[in-house]
């Protein structure tokens, strides 16, 4: 099939739909479609797009929205809820049907009562996540927890979502995933083709558009830049630091372009709107609640959850062997606790394990963004990097 | 406890307090385990275990009474943990990495046991400390119940329960002795009836009893709930109290106002917030805090019982279900005026207060105060900002009265 637009023209298209995120929303709902909402991270959309709706992520943010929540919020929780609840005031969410709110931490699990009380929709939820992880009681709650959410959407779209369409939605974004997986992995090999920012752009865009139409535009890009690569056409900009991230979200988003001009390439991540998101699959065999279930425990540790010992720490010091990173950059929001718990043991066992890692504070509309770049930098230089 | 005239029980809950640490370091000694558990994990089955339950939060808060809280806390900063973690934590931590210690050291666990209804922050702190002191963690995981507690949720923490029976039978190699828990049980219900009996007296006008006295006794019922130990205290409490009634003894004898305070107290300021409502004749009397331990446990069916009363606590509860359950102290101790403390150590009850408090004041037409401060670090202490704000708050509550 030829391809009808050029990688750079993909790439813009993404852009321009992370960069408005109220326009992306207002171009959905020409149709009838509705939409549903879901606050970062680990809620099933499978089961949204199933029950006939349309499933977005509130991952496109808005810095100026954040004081916006300053009379309901206190300035010390975390940017990322005041700016999404921020936002919803300022309207930007207007058009959404419904939306949904997994209670991961202790903020997440406040917004909601503020949320209803200050900007309700028709359709609004708490998904309610196991937090241990390790023993059998955790599963059975988590598929009974799908059961009830799946009961909630049924009601609230008024039909039933049988066995064989949740099915087809799990292959469906298993499909997607797996050809984000394939670019992500050109992207680590060929950063000079697909950089952080691009890369990280297709990921954080396949969560606000339908799936559809965003597994064709990467299939396509990906054919593209196999081309490219077989073509032995990967020229052009040098990266010569590989970097593992950690955190919960990239934001700001700046922080991609920064490692760009700096040469460094994330080669991974355990990110809610990064790799982490692409990173495994809903097991296609057997009943579809209990698989979206076994995705959830399989999915890459982060600070909510609380796995075997260690694993969070294990998990990435495997990560680095198996990127070959040179270092880990820790990327955390101001006042999220969950990450604040866990970087100090973090970084001593890192460090323990001979493996250079680096932690910036970010906010969102918060410090200016050359403060980042000066830092990320030094770190970059330490580790012999640099362009 | 603070300006009327002290309760003898004052130097009982001491003498009884030391006694029980020093209970604890001498488990150590005998091989007892040491099992850190949370202020609202079901404690009872700890005891009917025999393992010896250790309060990291009470020794929080007693850093935070002693007024050390930031010094101790920046020897956790100091390791990397950030100043805007809950100050319980911190203290904990940094009581790890500490030389001085001015309230001793805190109680090295053998097994670490959390219920995280109050709130993450609990779960990543002891999770921290399982690995920290290298021994096993376990989670009661309770995820919030927002309306009606749902079959789904009580059968899930039910399963955890027997998950955790399991535990301890493979931990302590003895089955798990259900008479015994039965035993524990019929004292936690009789310590928490004589709580609620206890903070009943409140109600009264004037009282003989408020809620900062209250948060002075309020350990024994956290630490102690299951043991004799408990029952023996509240009765002591209960006794000297109906004395006092006998007696005319008040804590404020031409009391004026009741309030709601909601929430812990700035704990190295307890005495200066009692003498600042005191100036104004007023009286805090009531908490979801103080009152989340009137417990009653049904012996017929102790495991759901258990989770019912742990779980269905007001901090694991949703929005509209808290600003009742003020309301609805607020009624019930007929109060003149509400407080709301924005504790910055505490996102789950502080996040979502400042809509609270216009809810509250539209519905029940009451004068209130909202403040920022911190339970236990008084870097974030403003006295001046807060005198100013009381100060107001006390004026509008004389002027709406008269
Ligand atoms: S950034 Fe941290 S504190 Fe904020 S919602 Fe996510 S996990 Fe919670
Ligand atoms: S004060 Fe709040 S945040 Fe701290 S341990 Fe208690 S409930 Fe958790």
């Amino acid at each position: 099939m030829p391809a009808r637009k050029n990688a750079k023209s993909i790439y813009e298209d993404f852009n321009k739909i992370v960069a408005n995120p109220v326009r992306q929303i207002k171009r959905l709902r020409t149709g009838a479609v509705r939409i549903i909402g879901w606050v970062p991270t680990d809620v099933p959309e499978e089961l949204i797009h199933a029950a006939g709706a349309l499933p977005i992520g509130i991952v496109a943010l808005d810095n100026p929205a954040v004081s916006r929540s300053a009379p309901h919020m206190q300035a010390w929780s975390c940017s990322l809820m005041r700016c999404a609840l921020g936002m919803a005031l300022g309207g930007s969410f207007d058009l959404l049907n419904g939306l949904i709110i997994p209670v991961i931490c202790d903020t997440t699990r406040m917004v909601t009562g503020i949320w209803k009380q200050t900007k309700p929709y028709v359709f609004m939820d708490n998904f309610l996540l196991p937090k241990q992880i390790d023993r059998p009681s955790a599963k059975d709650y988590l598929i009974g927890e799908m059961g009830r959410l799946k009961a909630r959407l049924e009601q609230f779209m008024d039909r039933t979502i049988t066995a064989s369409e949740l099915c087809e939605s799990i292959k469906l974004y298993n499909y997607n995933r797996s050809i984000m997986r394939k670019l992500f992995s050109l992207h680590t090999c060929h950063p000079e083709l697909l950089g952080n920012k691009d890369m990280y752009n297709i990921i954080k865009t396949s969560m606000l558009m339908p799936k559809e139409l965003h597994t064709n535009m990467i299939a396509e890009l990906l054919q593209m830049l196999e081309k490219k690569v077989d073509d032995n056409k990967s020229g052009g900009k040098k990266y010569n630091i590989r970097l593992l991230m950690s955190g919960k979200v990239w934001e700001p988003p700046e922080i991609m372009n920064i490692l760009d001009s700096l040469g460094a390439v994330s080669v991974g991540d355990d990110f809610c709107t990064g790799y982490r998101y692409i990173a495994n699959d809903v097991p296609e065999t057997g009943e579809p609640l209990r698989s979206l279930a076994e995705r959830q425990f399989s999915r890459l540790p982060i600070a909510a959850f609380a796995g075997k010992c260690g694993d969070r720490t294990n998990s990435i010091i495997r990560m680095v062997g198996e990127t070959h990173a040179d270092g880990v950059l820790f990327v955390h929001l101001r006042y999220c606790e969950p990450e604040n718990f866990d970087y100090p043991m973090l970084r001593d066992d890192l460090s323990a394990s001979g493996i250079p890692n680096f932690r910036i504070e970010t906010e969102i509309g918060g410090l200016p963004v050359e403060n980042y770049n000066e830092q990320i930098k030094t770190f970059i230089d330490s580790l012999g990097g640099g362009v | 406890m603070i300006e009327s005239p002290s309760f003898k029980t004052t130097n009982l809950f001491k003498r009884m307090m030391a006694e029980y640490l020093e209970r604890g370091v001498a488990a150590k000694e005998k091989g007892i385990p040491i099992a850190w558990v949370t202020a609202t994990f079901p404690v009872e089955i700890i005891y009917a275990a025999g393992l010896f339950p250790y309060y990291p939060e009470n020794f929080g808060a007693r850093i935070a009474a002693k007024k050390v809280a930031a010094a101790i806390s920046a020897a956790a900063e100091k390791q990397g943990y950030f100043p805007d973690l809950c100050a319980y934590a911190r203290c904990g931590i940094g009581n790890a990495f500490s030389i001085k210690r001015p309230v001793g050291e805190v109680l090295k666990p053998d097994v670490v046991f959390c219920s995280n209804a109050q709130c993450g922050s609990l779960q990543k702190w002891f999770e921290a400390a399982g690995r920290y002191y290298q021994v096993p963690f376990f989670l009661i995981d309770t995820p919030l119940i927002e309306n009606t507690p749902t079959t789904l949720i009580k059968r899930y923490i039910v399963d955890q329960l027997h998950e955790l029976l399991d535990f301890l039978e493979l931990y302590t190699g003895n089955t798990f002795n259900f008479s015994r828990l039965a035993e524990v049980i019929s004292l936690s219900n009789e310590a928490c009836r004589l709580w609620n009996e206890i903070l009943e007296m409140a109600a009264l006008k004037p009282a003989p009893f408020g809620y900062f006295d209250a948060c002075y006794h309020l350990a024994p019922i956290v630490a102690w709930r299951g043991t004799k130990w408990a029952v023996d205290y509240y009765k002591e409490l209960k006794k000297e109290l109906e004395e006092r009634l006998d007696n005319k003894v008040y804590v404020i004898p031409d009391e004026r106002y009741k309030l709601y305070f909601d929430h812990i107290p700035v704990w190295p300021r307890l005495r200066w917030f009692s003498n600042l409502l005191l100036e104004r004749k007023a009286l805090a009397v009531a908490s979801q805090y103080t009152h989340a331990w009137a417990w009653r446990f049904d012996l017929n069916r102790p495991l759901e019982s258990l989770v019912k009363n742990h779980t269905e606590v007001f901090i694991n509860r949703g929005y509209e279900y808290r600003l009742e359950q003020k309301i609805s102290l607020m009624n019930e101790f007929k109060v003149d005026g509400f407080i709301l403390f924005s504790n910055r150590s505490c996102k789950p009850k502080a996040l979502g207060l400042y809509d609270k408090y216009n809810i509250i004041s539209e519905r029940t037409g009451l004068p209130g105060v909202i403040f920022e401060a911190d339970m236990s670090d008084e870097r974030y202490f403003n006295e001046e900002y807060i005198k100013k704000l009381f100060g107001e708050f006390f004026d509008r509550l004389e002027r709406e009265s008269t």
